[in-house]
């Protein structure tokens, strides 16, 4: 990736940014994010198949948007996640600089996010071949076995919300479950509380969530809980025509039409 | 700490017949914070409201449960009471134990257990019961009309003799709509254009309306009382003030040959035209489409004859903006052309036409000067077939109601048909005939009993063409659905009735709801016939079902009378039961994240974008901001919001938590 440090030296050097957003290496065979604020740190820049981190979820960050206009090293689905994010106004042209990285480990710089959106367009969300026979299998079984594998997965969740500080739409300076007057979802990790709290999530994030499975990635315990994230996709797919982020259109669960079919109350 | 009264009722016995009242103010008065518990016969009636008034002064109570009727009959009354006891009136709240209980069930103890549990969650929720204001909202004292056919006109007139501002749009170059088509009206077979050509120049003299043809709704913003309104006034490629209406320039234009609006395609017109004789206003436009001088380049004939210099070719469309306070939709409807009926030749038949177009035909003003001629070949048919509910009442093709006008129509067309041609042979296919209306049922026995028309009871499979005949094949259902043929010279299709090409968008424009046919919807089919869904957006005429004269101008005056009452205050007052974006202290402002998804979420398109700046005015925060004058408190934003940055005064997340906390025995 010398182009993309090369790249990230003339934008801070030449004040066109104040941070680039990029990764380095991590702890043992880990990466982490990295911010590039002087042009020497640009060196430590690294880019291999290790970095799924999803950094779009620092674009909207008080502590990064601070520094002034960012720029940021981006992969399909950061790029996804920064038009949904550019869609809910938190990012827009003036703050965000758009470093792509393409599938194949291209960089491609793009002059503003009408390009991103016109690259990301190219390419469909799909679900993962093992995450999709997990959907499957998880169809077929009855109401009462899918109940308790909920309850047996979610069972140890105790809600160190990472999974939250890792994805990039969960930017909400109160979350729901921040909100306590009243405290609608309750907060001990209890089976009613850590299933409101993951049933709320995935409501929250469908017509959202761009598929990046950075909250799985999170997890310390490894708990799948983008397989909901990734059902409500498919449900998007199956009701509305399916999900795909754009900086202009109707917002697939938040758009009032006088005509919708209802079809799902009975 | 609380002091809350509860006020038992019996509704008579429309409560005390299953619940036991007496129980239900015993169990509440020993609830904490329950200062006072009582039940009475009625409370709706003065001793009751005094009862809770005493209450409130001598126990000093900061709020009150009412235990009766549904809220929708008698919550204004018991705030009301509150109010003039000094209690704030949104302290009150009911408990629906009538609807929601008593009628609902049999006598028994869990009857009663369910009343007192109503009681006890509304209980709870007083105690979180804020004092609230009603909002004011001033009025714009001036009514925008859309659309200049008899519902309009009526409208216009009644809301400009009230002394109000109007605004008139229509969308033609002339106002009149389809009345000004017709020859003769049933049920009087008086003459169309002389009743109604009064009211077109009283429209165009009236001094308090400002009437604009050739013009359209571009957008529509804002609430009751206060409605931003963008009008396109089309280019009539013409001076108004220079152009004195001589006509010079209609005879003059070369483009002769182009089929007539006005006289449904029986006639033609010139590309400068004025659509009929006694248009209002009487100056000409220019149809651009057809004009010579548009489509080549050369011509500018009218405006070499013109007296005055009053052509204009480069004149621009104009975007008006206008303030108005309330909204009179009367937009009208339009008919089916034959080619949407493949049985009957898809059209193709030029002696298989409309009953509009029969309209024409018949007029003194018409194409014919009034001679029943067919369009072929101009002979006087002397075999006639007219048939009913032709699109009408067949799902099939989309449309199963009934299009109403036709059966009077019909028969006026007979009538008129018998009257003319001497000896002429009519026919009439009929599923049922539906004349209810003053004098209507009279008007059809007059066809058939001294007119001679022959009604069949039956409908028509086919028409086509042989030997210069149209054959007409049906059956009687009167006679065991017996095949009925009838060689015919014309054949008048009474075409179904439907919504205006382009409804939908204009409801869209003026966020308002449309049946599935694309008229427009009333807020209640009974109650609220002239009010649409949208605060002071109301509708008349046809552009609501197919509606008949009578209709559409007691529609109208209905309507008029919705605006007048409307501006005969200064300011309106709305219940404060809206939702409200919270605000903290700085440097948060709100937890409102800014993401705007409420925005389109939103029913009424009540939420907007707000800014917050600094000194400098610089934005430091952008966050979502209810507009009071347009939220109707429905509470979609409310569950939307993922930050729960967003309240319903009186519903508060607060008070409907300690609402479900109560049910389940949790508080
Ligand atoms: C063949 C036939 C015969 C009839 N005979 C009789 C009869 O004998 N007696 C009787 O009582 N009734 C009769 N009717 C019914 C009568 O025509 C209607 O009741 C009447 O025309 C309804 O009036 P209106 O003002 O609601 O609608 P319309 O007459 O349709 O007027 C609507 C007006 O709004 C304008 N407009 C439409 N859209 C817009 C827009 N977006 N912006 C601005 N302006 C717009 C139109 O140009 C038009 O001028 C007959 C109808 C037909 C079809
Ligand atoms: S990261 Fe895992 S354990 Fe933590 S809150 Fe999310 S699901 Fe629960
Ligand atoms: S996959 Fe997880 S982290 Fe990624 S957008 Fe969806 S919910 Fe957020
Ligand atoms: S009120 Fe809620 S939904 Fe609306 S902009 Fe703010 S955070 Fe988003
Ligand atoms: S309560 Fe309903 S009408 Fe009011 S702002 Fe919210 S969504 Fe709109």
């Amino acid at each position: 990736m010398d182009d993309l440090i090369k790249r990230a030296k003339e934008l801070i050097e030449t004040s066109a940014v104040k941070v680039v957003i990029g990764y380095e290496q991590g702890t043992g065979n880990k990466t982490r994010a990295l911010f590039v604020e002087k042009s020497e740190d640009a060196d430590k820049l690294i880019f291999d198949s290790r970095c799924v981190q999803n950094l779009a979820a620092y674009v909207t960050k008080k502590e990064v948007k601070e520094k002034g206009k960012m720029a940021i090293a981006a992969t399909l689905p950061v790029m996804r996640s920064i038009i949904q994010l550019a869609s809910e106004f938190q990012v827009n042209d003036n703050n965000l600089l758009v470093l792509g990285i393409t599938p194949e480990s291209k960089l491609i710089e793009f002059g503003n996010l009408v390009e991103v959106e016109t690259f990301v367009h190219q390419y469909t969300i799909e679900i993962d071949a093992r995450n999709k026979e997990m959907l499957d299998k998880l169809a077929k079984m009855t109401q009462a076995e899918r109940w308790k594998f909920w309850i047996d997965e979610l069972a140890p969740c105790f809600k160190c919300y990472a999974c939250r500080a890792a994805c990039p739409m969960c930017y909400c300076h109160q979350c729901t479950v921040d909100f306590n007057q009243p405290q609608w979802i309750p907060v001990p990790s209890h089976e009613l509380g850590n299933l409101e709290w993951h049933i709320m999530r995935a409501i929250h994030l469908t017509g959202r969530c761009i598929d990046c499975d950075a909250c799985y990635n999170a997890c310390p315990l490894s708990i799948p809980i983008n397989l909901l994230t990734k059902k409500m996709l498919e449900d998007a797919k199956e009701h509305f025509g399916g999900y795909q982020p754009a900086l202009k259109g109707d917002h697939l669960m938040s758009t009032y039409k006088p005509d919708d079919k209802e079809n799902f109350i009975h | 700490m609380s002091k809350i009264g509860v006020f038992v009722c019996h509704c008579g016995e429309n409560i005390s017949a299953t619940v036991d009242c007496a129980k239900v103010a015993e169990t509440a008065g020993n609830y904490d914070g329950v200062a006072y518990s009582v039940d009475y016969k009625y409370m709706c009636s003065d001793p009751g409201q005094n009862l809770i008034k005493s209450a409130i002064k001598e126990k000093g109570l900061t709020g009150v449960v009412v235990a009766s009727c549904s809220p929708r009959m008698h919550e204004p009354t018991f705030r009301k009471a509150c109010a003039e006891a000094g209690l704030n009136p949104f302290m009150c709240e009911m408990a629906n134990l009538r609807e929601h209980c008593s009628w609902v069930h049999e006598k028994g103890e869990a009857t009663t257990e369910k009343a007192i549990d109503l009681v006890r969650i509304l209980v709870e929720k007083v105690k979180y019961n804020h004092s609230l204001s009603e909002i004011k909202v001033p009025v714009t004292k001036t009514a925008l009309v859309i659309g200049g056919g008899i519902a309009g006109i009526q409208a216009s007139l009644d809301i400009a003799n009230t002394g109000h501002k109007v605004i008139l749009i229509e969308r033609d170059p002339s106002i009149g709509g389809h009345m000004s088509q017709l020859s003769e009206t049933f049920p009087t077979l008086d003459c169309s254009q002389c009743i109604l050509t009064p009211r077109m120049v009283e429209v165009a003299q009236h001094p308090n309306i400002t009437l604009y043809t050739y013009a359209e709704l571009e957008s529509l913003e804002g609430f009751i009382g206060n409605f931003k309104a963008k009008i396109r006034r089309k280019s009539k490629s013409l001076d108004e003030k220079l152009c004195t209406g001589c006509g010079l320039c209609t005879t003059k234009c070369p483009a002769k040959k182009i089929p007539s609006e006005f006289n449904e395609g029986l006639g033609k017109r010139t590309a400068i035209y004025v659509p009929f004789p006694q248009a209002v206003p009487n100056k000409p436009v220019i149809d651009r489409i057809n004009c010579t001088y548009y489509i080549k380049g050369k011509c500018k004939i009218c405006e070499i004859v013109c007296p005055t210099g009053a052509i204009r070719f480069d004149q621009e469309d104009q975007i008006m903006e206008v303030e108005v306070g309330a909204i009179v939709i009367a937009t009208g409807f339009t008919v089916k052309q034959p080619d949407f009926f493949p049985e009957y030749g898809f059209g193709k038949y030029p002696d298989v036409i409309t009953g509009l177009q029969f309209e024409r035909l018949a007029s003194a003003s018409g194409p014919t000067l009034g001679e029943i001629r067919r369009p072929s070949d101009g002979k006087i048919p002397e075999k006639i077939v007219f048939l009913a509910c032709a699109g009408s009442r067949d799902p099939a093709k989309g449309i199963p109601y009934c299009s109403k006008i036709c059966c009077m129509y019909i028969a006026k067309h007979a009538m008129l048909y018998q009257h003319k041609v001497h000896g002429g042979k009519s026919y009439v296919f009929y599923m049922d005939i539906r004349a209810g209306g003053k004098m209507y049922e009279e008007f059809v026995r007059r066809a058939i009993e001294d007119d001679g028309v022959n009604y069949i009871r039956g409908r028509v499979s086919r028409i086509y063409e042989k030997n210069g005949k149209l054959i007409v094949d049906g059956a009687d259902t009167l006679l065991n659905a017996m095949p009925v043929e009838i060689e015919a010279d014309m054949v008048v299709l009474a075409t179904a009735g439907v919504a205006n090409e382009g409804a939908e968008e204009l409801a869209q424009k003026l966020h308002i709801s449309y049946d599935p046919y694309k008229f427009f919807a009333e807020a209640h089919p009974k109650l609220k016939p002239v009010e649409t869904n949208t605060a002071g957006i109301f509708l008349a005429g046809a552009c609501q079902a197919p509606r008949d004269i009578p209709e559409s101008v007691a529609m109208a005056s209905g309507a008029a009378v919705k605006v007048a009452g409307l501006f005969s205050q200064d300011e309106l007052t709305r219940e404060p039961i809206i939702a409200v974006v919270n605000r903290q202290a700085p440097p948060v402002y709100s937890s409102c994240v800014g993401c705007f998804l409420c925005i389109s979420t939103c029913p009424y398109q009540a939420i907007e974008k707000e800014e917050i700046k600094n000194r400098n005015g610089e934005v430091i925060k952008s966050m979502a901001k209810v507009n009071p004058g347009l939220c109707q408190g429905c509470g979609t934003c409310v569950a939307f919001c993922r930050t729960k940055s967003i309240d319903i005064q009186g519903y508060t997340h607060e008070q409907m938590y300690t609402e479900v906390m109560a049910l389940l025995n949790e508080y």
